[in-house]
Order: structure tokens, then C-alpha cells, then sequence
């Protein structure tokens, strides 16, 4: 039997101890002084009260240095602990939880654990009660306490591992809660873990009635990990940035590291320092033509003892099916006289390399559409925008949205610039007569062959326009005014003609640089608004839905589907690492990957609780705690009331 | 008159209350105090066998008709007294806020007295004494006297340590006639110096009235923590833990209340006790008759 303390840095509180004996010390030295008649009974009383005092004062004193002690030791959390095996002949109830985080796949420590598992409810006397459980709990788990030994080896046997982590603590107490009702008094939770430092947050947990064994076969466990992938287009190529990490004490020299992307494969060597990473970028060609909006690949190392963390899947999107939404402010029966015409076949022309989805609005059906629904917004001519919509708008391009604005004879300056100033490029002024030719100014947005023929193009009316701080102006009229201009609001973008799409103020619409610049505005989208499609295991995945789809599925990577509702659009069972695709309305729509949280990849153990370096701590063997602080506070209570009674009887 | 001084709303509610001694005395004008000598006197003590030489206006002829013999009515003198008022003045007396000053209220104690017992025709002397000195006013009777005394009373500093022995021979000196004696002291001095005193004074056939004056802090001892106390008299101090010593320290003062009382009642002394703080009437009304 071994004294220990569980927080001795509270025992720093002893030094308090001197706190009475130096009051003790400061009251018979000092006091205020007092001129008095009777001193002389003062004195005669003192003498006669001079033994029996001081027998008091330090009764007192001895009483109040005690009961500082014994809370500096009550805080200091006393206990005893034993190496034993657990094999008390009393029948008890015996919850046998089994770490089954992923850490645990290193080795056999998984197996070893579950061998270490049906020896305790082997060894456990006749009588009493068990239930296995993991420590990371399954979804919709229900405790049962059973007395049958077979089944509860059964259900060990059942338990996964699992591909996540859990709060340890919480869950162990919610475990020990669970016993609450069990038929034995005795009690006792037993952890079977491999002591790893992730997933708990304090080192210094301990329980009366918890046990834990260290079921580790490796003294300093090492791993390496591919612990994060980041891939994005660029006009060229895909790259893709693979992190290895390296969790020993050696370094990890030559390492063999792939990254495969849509049947593509390249290899690099790399070396990683002892507990640090290395980052590798991957660079994969783009084929130009008939591209899939997505691509799903994988980065790895190799295998090791911990083999489920060795590779990494990842799915890079370019949007997929772009939504774009075209408002038309004059619309005509005959649709060759519309507003929205010429833009509308350009961008449909382009919608065939880019996969884009468009619908066209009038001014009235705009007014009443969610916009959150489409990435790029064209308006044309549009004359009448509420406030609602115009905060509506506001918002939606603060989130990211991107949205064309072309003038018209129907657009009111005064409206524009009360409604729509804060993502307005500038103040629109009075639409005036001119004949000016087009010229470029912000020559990267555009090719080299697209830069040449903007010459071309003439406008004979145009709104005047005053930039604002910020704005940029892409392309500008032979008058030096604004045609294009630029202005980047929140994290959206937002591009303003000051003429019009159609062919009534210039001839901008039918001039061949008109589908390239509207190309230009879907490739930008695209390459900007890449979606989210990458997870870890447990995170909660937003499904990107139109508002109309009226079913929503999700494959995961075992091949079960699974259904959510339309409505919250949200999936959360990400427990096995992947590739999932996502089903909308019985179509393929994309696919996102759910990987590891690199966070269990470290195997460092933990320090305090790790019984390797104790006397007597050879494998099975652990370490019992049975706190002492009950009796302390029962001490502390004794003393403060015995301090009581003897100040009473000494006064 | 000092209005600070003398306390006249309480000499007005004494009007009707009269000062006497226990004894006889031999006065020198009529007065209110018994003589010893037999005499014309509204008060009747007893009948005596009439004999040669008695007054023949004396004689009780009722009863001569109802007994057939001669008594003579024996009737009770009154005469005037002298009053001697010894005040503490040592430094001990100068304890306590106004409104509590063991000094100022003994002060205020001994004027009213001298006041109306100038007031009932007896002569007041007074003597404020201490261990380093005594000044003397010798008795005179008159309602003027009480100026000299309230002067005398006024300009008191206290000081020294409280020794009765000496002042108390002085005014021995001037007493040698019927004489009462009021002490106003806190008398805390050796109780062996208060017996001899008190020995000597009833040697003397004086009657002696000791008001024995303490401050409720004396008496309570209401103070708290620790304090270290400095004797008002001599150079001793103590530093004590009041809440421990408190419970012993009223024991031993009434103990020594209760040795005054004693020494008082053996040598047939009136006994007073007041604080403070409290008004002067009621001691005054304790030694008053009506």
C-alpha cells in the first residue's frame, strides 16, 4: 500500500500553516494602547489567568494549524494505490470498456486488448455482473448490465474499431453513471487502452472506481502519417499539397509518398524530421477538354504499424454545374428583342465546357427568387430592385456570390445609388450621348487575342460613373469614362457595364469579344467558388442542393445509402473514412471525402498515468486508487467544530 | 453659577429631599439635624418622670388626669451641621469621554451636594486631594458659600496618585466639632489605606458617606481584541487578549465592590455606588430623606 497524492501542487497550501502562528505572534506583540484606571485588576487577573491561557492559546493555535493542514492535504487530492489484478473474490459489477480510437489499430493492440478483456470477465467471481463497451461509443448506444459471462465476451468480440476519438473522461463517467442501478455495491469501470495522450484533457484522471490498463506492446510507439491534402485548379494544372507527418523519434528518410488523381499517378521521395512534417506539392496537367467538374484522388505512404492513417483521400471541386441566374429588365415576346438575348446565348454557348446551369428571370420573378441559390448573377436593364432585395443582394455577395451588372434606359441611377451603394463600383451618374470606342485597362482578366479585338467595339451611350474607393475599372471607353468596372464587397465580387447587353446603346453584344468576356465571368466563378468537399470523421457535411430537390441520398463508402431530409440538407454520419457520393434527386451530383483527424495519429502516451516506470508494473498489473479525501473533509469538519467548542469554553 | 458644575434641574427636583446625619450632633444654630441636646422641638421622643427643676410647660396633664402622676414631654433638638467633602482628584479620576468623565461627573456630584446642603442651612467645606497635594475650603453655611466651592471645583487638575490618609488628617484638623464626611473617590488605592482612613474618621465620632465613582469601562470592560493598557497612575502597563480576560477581570472588580461594601458596614459607613455615566440625582437620593 503506497501514499499518493493526485494534485500536489495544492500542498504548496501548507506554507499557509504560518499564518496563525504569526497572527499568534503579532497579537501578543502589538495591540492598540490604552490608558486605564484599573490596571492593577488587569494585572492581578492576568496573573492568575497567565498558565490557563496560554495552555488555551496554544490549544487554539495547535487546532487552527491543523485545519489549515488538512485543507492544503484535502485539496491536495491524498490517496492510496495498490498494483493488483482486480481478482476480489466479492461478486461486483464490471464495466469493461475497450479503447477502440484508432490509435488502438497500431499493432495488436486491438486484439491484445479484447484478449486482456475477456480475462478480466473471466477472472471476475461468480455473482457478478459485466457489460463491454468501447470508448468510442456507436450511434444509439444502449447500456446494458448483464450477468452472463458468455454473452458479455460476445459482445466485446462485437466491438469495432472505431475510426475517431472521444472526450475519455465524459464518456468514462457516463459508463460509471450507467452502473448506477447495477445489483452489486461494488462497482468498477475498466479502461483497456493503449495510454495515448489524445482524447483526454486532463493527465491527472483518476476514479475510486476506475482501472486502467496499459495494453501497449511498444515502449515508444512510432508512426508516420499523411495527415492533410490540399488540392486546387489553377488555369493549367491541379495541384496537390500532401503533408506527412512524422510521430517517432527517428527520422523518416526517403519516404516513398504517392498522390493519384482521376487514374493519374506520382511519386516523390521525402524526409521528415524526428516529430515534425514535410510538405510535398504534387502537380498533375489539366486536360482542357470534356474535364469533369470534380475529381477524387488519394495521397499515401507506406504502410506501417498504424496502417488507417497511412493514406488520405481528398476530392477537388470546381464548382461542378455552376447556377447562374440572368434577370432580364426588358423582356420581349419576340426573345430576339430582349434585354437578355445576346448575353443569354453567350453564356449558354459557354455553359457547354462549363457545365452551368441558367435560368432566366424576369424583373418581377427576380424579385421573389432566393439568390443564395446560384453562384454568379447577371442583371440586365433591371429597373426596379426593393430594399429587400437589394439587402438581399447585399448579403449574398458578402458570402461569396458574384454578380454582372449591365445598364439600360430602364435602370435609375438615383435607385442604384441609394439601394445598391455599398457594392456598387462607383456613383452612377446621368446616362449620356457619345461615340467611343472600347479599350482595355486591366489587360490580365483578358487574353492577349480577346485585348486585340476590344477595339472593335463601339458604345454611343453610356451611364457616367464615379468610381469608389476600392473599385478598379477593367475596361474603359476612348473618352476616358468607365465601361467595366470592379468592386470586391465581403467575399463576393461584383462587376458593373455602364451600358447596355443588348445592342440599343452600342455594339458591344455582337462583337466577338462578347462570349469570350461573358466565358470570362463563368471561368472566373468557377475557379473561385470552389465548394467544401473534404471532411474529417465526425464533422457534419452541408449538402449542396438546389431548393427544388425533392430527395437527397448519400452513398457512403461502405455502399450503404443513406437518405436525409431535403429540408435540413445536413449529413452526419461521417464515422468511416472515404469517398461518399452525394445523390440529389437520383442523380450522381458530387462527391466528398472524410478523412482522419490527424490529431490520433501522435502516439505519444500519456505521462502521468502510464505505469511503466512504477515499481511492480509489469503488464496487467495496475495501479489502484482509493481516494482519501472523504476522511480529510470529515477531519476538516471535526476540527472546525473542536475549534468552536474550545473558543466557547475558553472565553 | 456654573451651570456645568452644578446640576440645578437636579437640585430643583431634591427641593423636598433632606440631607441628615445618622448620629446627634452638637450644631451651633437651629437646623434640621438632631441634637444632642434636649430641647423645644416640634418632634416628641419620650416622656420622663417629672422631677424638681423640669419646666412645669413640659408637663403632660393628660396624662397626669388619666395616671395621677406628673410626666414631662421630652422633646428632640434640631440643629445645623457641618459637611466635609473630600473629591479625588488624582489621575485615575480623568478617565472617560465627556458625558462620562469619572472627574467631571464627581465634580458635578460634590457642587449639587454642597448646594443643597448650603441650601438646608448646614456649612460645606470642601477638599480636593490627591497624592501630591490637598486644597482645603473650610466649611461656612450661607447660600454665597457655594461660590468659592464651584471655583474651587472648577479649576481642579488632575493628577497624582489617590492617598487619602493625608488630606483626610488635614481636614481632621479643621473638623474637630459634629462633622459628616463624603468621600467621592474611585478609591483605587491599597484597601488597607481605606480601612485606616475610615478607622480614624469613625474614631473621630464623624459620620462618613463614601460615593465610590467608576467608569462602565471599569465596571464592563467593553473592549475588544488585544490591547496593551497603561496604568493612569503609575508606570505599569499589561498587554492583554480582552475577550479572555474579561469574564476574570469583573470578577475581581466586584470583589473589590463588594471589600468596600464590606469595610463600609463594619464601621457603619453609607456605602454608594455609581457610574459614570449616570445622572448625579441618584445617588444624591440614596443618602436624601423626604
Amino acid at each position: 500500500m503506497n501514499f499518493s497524492f493526485l494534485s500536489p501542487i495544492f500542498l504548496i497550501g501548507l506554507i499557509a500553516v504560518s499564518l496563525p502562528v504569526i497572527a499568534h505572534l503579532i497579537s501578543r506583540k502589538s495591540g492598540f494602547q490604552k490608558r486605564f484606571p484599573a490596571v492593577r485588576f488587569l494585572l492581578a487577573s492576568q496573573g492568575e489567568m497567565a498558565t490557563r491561557s496560554r495552555l488555551k492559546d496554544l490549544i487554539l493555535l495547535l487546532l487552527r494549524a491543523l485545519i489549515i493542514v488538512i485543507i492544503a492535504l484535502l485539496f491536495a487530492k491524498p490517496a492510496i494505490f495498490s498494483f493488483s489484478r482486480a481478482d476480489s473474490s466479492e461478486p461486483r459489477t464490471l464495466a469493461v470498456v475497450i479503447d477502440n480510437s484508432f490509435s488502438m489499430g497500431y499493432g495488436d493492440n486491438f486484439n491484445n486488448a479484447k484478449e486482456e478483456a475477456v480475462r478480466l470477465i473471466d477472472s471476475a467471481p461468480d455473482g457478478s455482473f459485466f457489460t463491454a463497451l468501447p470508448l468510442v461509443p456507436e450511434r444509439g448506444e444502449a447500456i446494458s448490465v448483464i450477468q452472463n459471462r458468455a454473452s458479455a465476451k460476445k459482445d466485446l468480440k462485437q466491438i469495432p474499431l472505431s475510426q475517431t476519438f472521444t472526450d475519455n473522461e465524459r464518456r468514462l463517467e457516463q459508463v460509471y453513471s450507467a452502473l448506477e442501478k447495477a445489483p452489486n455495491q461494488d462497482k468498477e469501470v475498466v479502461l483497456v487502452t493503449d495510454f495515448q495522450k489524445n482524447g483526454w484533457k486532463s493527465e491527472e484522471f483518476t476514479r475510486t472506481w476506475l482501472r486502467l490498463i496499459d495494453i501497449s506492446d511498444a515502449e515508444s510507439p512510432w508512426n508516420r502519417a499523411v495527415t492533410d491534402v490540399e488540392s486546387r485548379y489553377t488555369k493549367e494544372s491541379i495541384k496537390v499539397k500532401v503533408k506527412a507527418s512524422n510521430f517517432s523519434a527517428s527520422e523518416a528518410s526517403e519516404l516513398l509518398t504517392e498522390a493519384k488523381l482521376s487514374g493519374e499517378e506520382i511519386k516523390a521521395y521525402i524526409d521528415i524530421a524526428p516529430g515534425d512534417f514535410t510538405t510535398e506539392e504534387f502537380i498533375f496537367p489539366r486536360a482542357q477538354k470534356n474535364e469533369e467538374p470534380e475529381a477524387s484522388g488519394s495521397a499515401s505512404i507506406p504502410e506501417d504499424e498504424l496502417r488507417i492513417d497511412d493514406t488520405r483521400r481528398f476530392v477537388l471541386s470546381r464548382s461542378g454545374a455552376l447556377n447562374v441566374l440572368i434577370v432580364d429588365g426588358d423582356p420581349r415576346e419576340d426573345s430576339r428583342l430582349s434585354e437578355s438575348y445576346y448575353l443569354a446565348s453567350a453564356a449558354e454557348t459557354a455553359s457547354e465546357l462549363l457545365r452551368s446551369r441558367i435560368r432566366i428571370k424576369d424583373n418581377e420573378s427576380f424579385l421573389d427568387e432566393d439568390l443564395s441559390a446560384y453562384d454568379l448573377i447577371f442583371l440586365t436593364n433591371v429597373g426596379e430592385i426593393t430594399p429587400g432585395k437589394a439587402a438581399e443582394l447585399e448579403e449574398y455577395i458578402e458570402r461569396g456570390g458574384t454578380t454582372v451588372i449591365f445598364s439600360g434606359d430602364r435602370v435609375r441611377a438615383a435607385s442604384y445609388n441609394a439601394l445598391l451603394k455599398n457594392i456598387l463600383p462607383g456613383e452612377l451618374g446621368a446616362p449620356t450621348q457619345k461615340d467611343s470606342t472600347l479599350i482595355s485597362v486591366k489587360t490580365d482578366m483578358f487574353s492577349e487575342e480577346l485585348f486585340e479585338k476590344i477595339g472593335q467595339t463601339t458604345v454611343n451611350r453610356s451611364f457616367t460613373l464615379i468610381p469608389a474607393q476600392g473599385a478598379e475599372t477593367v475596361l474603359k471607353l476612348s473618352d476616358e469614362t468607365p465601361f467595366l468596372s470592379y468592386f470586391g464587397y465581403g467575399e463576393g465580387n461584383v462587376f458593373l457595364f455602364t451600358s447596355t447587353a443588348d445592342t440599343s446603346w452600342g455594339n458591344f453584344a455582337i462583337t466577338p469579344v462578347f462570349a469570350p468576356v461573358i466565358k470570362e465571368f463563368l471561368d472566373f466563378e468557377s475557379l473561385s467558388n470552389t465548394k467544401r468537399r473534404n471532411y474529417v470523421v465526425g464533422d457534419k457535411v452541408r449538402i449542396d442542393r438546389l431548393p427544388s430537390a425533392s430527395s437527397i441520398a448519400v452513398k457512403d463508402p461502405s455502399g450503404e445509402n443513406l437518405k436525409i431530409e431535403p429540408e435540413q440538407a445536413v449529413f452526419e454520419d461521417t464515422e468511416l473514412t472515404g469517398i461518399y457520393k452525394v445523390l440529389i434527386d437520383g442523380d450522381r451530383a458530387y462527391e466528398f471525402s472524410v478523412n482522419l483527424d490527424p490529431l490520433e495519429s501522435n502516439l505519444e502516451k500519456l505521462d502521468v498515468l502510464s505505469i511503466e516506470s512504477e515499481p511492480g508494473s509489469e503488464l496487467g498489473l495496475v495501479k489502484v486508487f482509493k481516494e482519501l479525501w472523504r476522511y480529510f473533509l470529515w477531519g476538516v469538519i471535526a476540527l472546525f467544530i473542536s475549534e468552536s467548542v474550545a473558543r466557547a469554553l475558553f472565553s | 453659577m456654573s451651570n456645568g458644575i452644578l446640576d440645578i434641574d437636579t437640585a430643583s427636583r431634591l427641593k423636598g429631599f433632606y440631607f441628615r446625619t445618622r448620629s446627634s450632633v452638637r450644631g451651633q444654630k437651629s437646623g434640621i439635624h438632631k441634637s444632642l441636646y434636649r430641647g423645644i422641638s416640634p418632634d416628641f421622643m419620650e416622656y420622663k418622670e417629672y422631677n424638681k427643676g423640669d419646666e412645669l410647660k413640659q408637663v403632660d396633664w393628660r396624662l397626669y388626669g388619666r395616671h395621677d402622676r406628673l410626666y414631662v414631654k421630652k422633646y428632640e433638638d434640631e440643629v445645623n451641621l457641618s459637611w466635609c467633602i473630600l473629591l479625588d482628584k488624582s489621575a485615575s479620576m480623568d478617565y472617560g469621554d465627556e458625558g462620562s468623565n469619572k472627574l467631571s461627573f464627581s465634580k458635578k456630584l460634590s457642587a449639587t451636594l454642597a448646594y443643597l446642603l448650603l441650601r438646608q442651612g448646614d456649612s460645606v467645606g470642601l477638599s480636593c486631594y490627591s497624592g501630591l497635594d490637598s486644597e482645603i475650603i473650610p466649611p461656612r453655611s450661607g447660600n454665597s458659600s457655594i461660590m468659592p466651592i464651584v471655583d474651587k471645583l472648577e479649576n481642579i487638575t488632575p493628577e497624582g496618585e489617590t492617598a487619602l490618609r493625608k488630606p483626610l488628617l488635614e481636614a481632621l484638623e479643621i473638623y474637630k466639632s459634629s462633622a459628616t464626611f463624603v468621600l467621592v473617590s474611585d478609591f483605587l488605592m491599597e484597601p488597607q489605606e481605606l480601612r485606616e482612613s475610615l478607622q480614624l474618621l469613625r474614631a473621630s465620632k464623624k459620620d462618613v458617606t463614601l460615593f465610590h465613582v467608576l467608569h462602565p469601562d471599569e465596571t464592563e470592560f467593553g473592549f475588544e481584541g488585544s490591547v496593551e493598557f497603561l496604568d493612569m497612575e503609575s508606570d505599569a502597563k499589561v498587554i492583554v487578549d480582552t475577550a479572555s480576560i474579561r469574564h476574570t477581570y469583573i470578577k475581581r472588580v466586584r470583589e473589590f465592590i463588594d471589600e468596600l461594601k464590606n469595610m463600609c458596614h463594619e464601621f457603619e459607613c453609607r456605602y454608594v455606588f455609581t457610574r459614570s455615566d449616570a445622572s448625579v440625582e441618584e445617588p444624591l437620593i440614596e443618602i436624601a430623606d423626604k
